[in-house]
């Protein structure tokens, strides 16, 4: 049995970075949020206290957004220039297009057994639409916590009020951003009937033929049509990695359910007002 | 005898005030460690384009959905904005001042009431003196804890009202506004996606049961 290649080693690599500063933004953030109770203060010691964790949390935001930039940098190096718009327009792009929204409508309709599921290519609709959350969530919460990040000098380009704005919009932009991926793109990923427990596409780079056939069966298809399937084969990755990446997967993932519980349970004793 | 025991329950209990009180007085005029990490510098040159005015800063609030400054009272014009009030010295400000009770700074901060207003007594707002007055708030408040700090810093609003009830629509547009804008899309996105993969489950979780196994099977 053999694998097809998904991912390259510096797009592993990228979304593991964004594992890595997400889930320290939430730890630090929600402790920021929640420093009012226990949970909250528990959090900030494990950092130092809430001066500190202000601190993590200011600088894990720029590292993030120094990765966003080079994220922008590598996808702007990776467009063929000059095939536009039909490089940025074909089936291994991310940019929404028609099909999409037709594989979409039709895949509801299969989900409640009205058609037949649709043939995806390389991408399925929610792959794309988890790619482009990323975007405009890092926009938001990026460009709110750079007004933030220094409410003194910011004022200087703006007037002060609007970081009242900023705080609630950082806010509750994170919090969707958590929840969203704690419940939605966890259960799509790896909870769902035919992922579970746990798929590792994303971590090892390639993932096993047959469940492609299923999930991707029109990007199968044109590359054995095209003939450079052959081309992209690459053997199953070793028991022990295979191991390493589902005790690392389940650990952040028990950190996302424990975040989403905790601050669930301890939402009631926050003073905020909305 | 009895006299003694109690002048003695007297003494003992005035003892026990004489050590609390003076610690529950500072404890309140206590310095915030902001506080002692700033110089109190501030700068009353604003480098906002066009040149941010302290005294049309209401009109340009008002202009782009800004906060309107809240009510002002009679008091908001007395140097001591509690003149004549009864009872004032005996309870707590929140007590009387519900509304300002929870704020970023109280709540998470840990800035207590007086550590802002910290003039005695405590003068209206837009008392001509008052530390509290716009147009020297940032120097004699802010500045404090937040080192550099300018007018328009100051616009910031510490009381702020609550986000999604009517009023603030009039009180601060733009804040209101904003904030229903990401509250309905985050509920939005919910909305959708929650029923969404729950019956995308349901349905992977029947086609397997109907094909006897897994996708490799
Ligand atoms: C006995 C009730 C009471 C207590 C206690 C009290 N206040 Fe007040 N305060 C008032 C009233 C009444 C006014 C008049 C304005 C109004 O109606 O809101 C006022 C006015 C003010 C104002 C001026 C508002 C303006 O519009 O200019 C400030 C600032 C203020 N209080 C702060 C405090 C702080 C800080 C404390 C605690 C040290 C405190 N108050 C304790 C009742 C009280
Ligand atoms: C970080 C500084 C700060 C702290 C701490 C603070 N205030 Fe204020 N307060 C202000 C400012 C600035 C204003 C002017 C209006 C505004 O920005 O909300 C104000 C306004 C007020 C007013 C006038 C009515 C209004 O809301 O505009 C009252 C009453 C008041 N504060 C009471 C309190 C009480 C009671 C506490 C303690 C729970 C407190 N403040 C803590 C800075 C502060
Ligand atoms: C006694 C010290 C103190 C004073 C005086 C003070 N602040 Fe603050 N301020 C703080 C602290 C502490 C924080 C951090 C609170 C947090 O983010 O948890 C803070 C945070 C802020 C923030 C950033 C909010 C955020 O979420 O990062 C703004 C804006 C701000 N203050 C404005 C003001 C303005 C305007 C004044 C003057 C009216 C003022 N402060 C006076 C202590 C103070």
């Amino acid at each position: 049995m053999a694998n097809i290649k998904r991912f390259t080693t510096v797009q592993r690599l990228s979304h593991f970075v964004l594992i890595l500063t997400f889930m320290l933004l939430s730890v630090t953030g929600l402790a920021w949020m929640y420093i009012e109770t226990g949970w909250g203060q528990g959090l900030a010691n494990l950092f130092g206290g809430y001066i500190a964790v202000l601190e993590v949390h200011r600088i894990t935001g720029l590292i993030l957004l120094i990765g966003f930039a080079l994220h922008i940098g590598y996808m702007l190096y990776n467009i063929n220039w000059h095939g536009l718009p039909k490089s940025i327009l074909g089936p291994d792009s991310l940019v929404f297009q028609k099909k999409d929204w037709l594989d979409f409508v039709q895949h509801l309709r299969w989900i409640v057994g009205l058609s037949k599921e649709p043939r995806f290519e390389r991408w399925s609709w929610w792959e794309k639409f988890d790619y482009w959350a990323v975007w405009w969530g890092l926009l938001i919460v990026g460009v709110t916590g750079l007004m933030l990040y220094n409410p003194v000098l910011s004022s200087d380009y703006m007037p002060g009020w609007l970081l009242n704005i900023a705080v609630w919009v950082h806010r509750i932009e994170a919090l969707l951003a958590m929840a969203h991926i704690f419940t939605i793109h966890f259960f799509v990923e790896h909870f769902r009937p035919r992922c579970f427990p746990f798929s590792a596409t994303m971590f090892e780079g390639s993932k096993d033929i047959e469940h492609l056939r299923q999930e991707h069966p029109a990007w199968v298809e044109r590359m054995e049509r095209e003939g450079h399937l052959a081309d992209v084969l690459v053997p199953p990755v070793p028991v022990p990695l295979r191991i390493l990446h589902f005790v690392t997967g389940y650990a952040l993932i028990a950190l996302g359910v424990f975040l989403l519980v905790y601050a669930i349970i301890n939402v009631t004793y926050l003073t905020l007002a909305f | 005898m009895h006299l003694r025991r109690n002048s003695r329950y007297l003494l003992t209990l005035l003892l026990c005030l004489g050590i609390l009180m003076p610690a529950a007085v500072s404890a309140a005029d206590e310095e915030h460690p902001y506080e002692a990490a700033s110089s109190g510098y501030f700068r009353d040159q604003d480098i906002l384009p066009g040149g941010y005015s302290l005294y049309r800063q209401d009109e340009a609030g008002r202009l782009w959905g800004g906060p309107s400054g809240g009510d002002i009272k009679r008091a908001s014009f007395q140097a001591d904005a509690h003149e004549g009030l009864d009872g004032y010295g005996r309870r707590s400000c929140v007590s009387c001042h519900e509304t300002e009770r929870y704020s970023l700074h109280t709540s998470r901060g840990n800035t207590s009431c007086v550590q802002c207003h910290r003039d005695k007594p405590i003068a209206g707002l837009y008392q001509y003196y008052s530390p509290m007055n716009p147009i020297r708030r940032h120097a004699y408040i802010c500045a404090k804890c937040h080192e550099g700090s300018t007018a328009s810093f100051a616009t910031y609003v510490v009381h702020e009202p609550r986000p999604l009830k009517r009023d603030t629509a009039e009180s601060f547009p733009l804040f209101y506004y904003a904030v229903w804008f990401m509250v309905i899309l985050a509920v939005g996105v919910f909305a959708v996606f929650l029923p969404y993969v729950t019956l995308w489950g349901v349905r992977e979780l029947i086609e397997m049961r109907s094909k006897g196994g897994g996708h490799n099977g």
